[in-house]
């Protein structure tokens, strides 16, 4: 799995601290799925496109070993 | 009440049981129980003279609860990582303690007797020393696993 979070993020000039309060996770979660360490759930998944008011899909791409 | 009812209740009852962990603070406690027992169990091997065979057991099972409460008490900032990183520590510590407890004693057994000619003799591991085990790997893991997530 691949995300543009750190793109989403930039955008909305949010800091990792800043998304991680606004979603209710640590910084280190956003840190972790940013280098796409940890695949979130989909709450947590949705709570990002609620946030980037886009679709899921839009920042969370299947990879090839997926 | 029908069968799925039933069936749901026991889900939530269920669920509401793994998702339940102590206060913060008790992970403080926890510590301070542990630190106290620890320096109990020296005190007593190295300046209570008598019978404290219950005093050793006693502090033995105050260690096992102090440590119990740093391993089921919340982190500072708990979210769906920190839950899945001590669900996969509690699979080590019980993986790693099973093998601990089948492999100690022949270590044990092993090493005695190369050691000195005709040493101890074959026994399992106790309670005390499997759980002490598992709760320590538990703890390690989850620490290890937080700090490189």
């Amino acid at each position: 799995m691949e995300n543009t979070i750190k793109v989403e993020r930039a955008i909305l000039n949010l800091t990792q601290d800043d998304l991680a309060k606004k979603i209710g996770v640590s910084r280190q979660t956003i840190n972790s799925i940013e280098a796409n360490r940890y695949v979130p759930s989909t709450v947590l998944a949705l709570k990002l496109s609620q946030l980037f008011n886009k679709p899921v899909n839009d920042f969370f791409k299947l990879s090839d070993d997926d | 009440m029908n069968k799925q009812k039933i069936m749901n209740c026991e889900r939530n009852r269920l669920e509401k049981l793994t998702n339940f962990r102590l206060p913060q603070y008790f992970y403080k406690i926890g510590i301070a129980i542990g630190v106290i027992t620890i320096i109990m169990m020296f005190v007593r091997a190295f300046a209570m003279e008598g019978d404290t065979e219950w005093l050793k057991h006693l502090l033995q099972k105050t260690l096992l609860i102090g440590m119990l409460l740093m391993s089921i008490s919340r982190d500072k900032e708990e979210d769906e990582l920190t839950i899945k990183l001590r669900m996969q520590s509690y699979a080590w510590a019980f993986i790693t303690g099973v093998i601990y407890a089948l492999v100690m004693p022949y270590v044990e057994f092993g090493v005695s007797n190369a050691v000195h000619n005709g040493g101890e003799v074959y026994k399992d591991l106790g309670d005390f020393q499997i759980l002490i085990f598992m709760l320590m790997v538990q703890l390690m893991c989850y620490h290890t696993l937080k700090r490189y997530r």
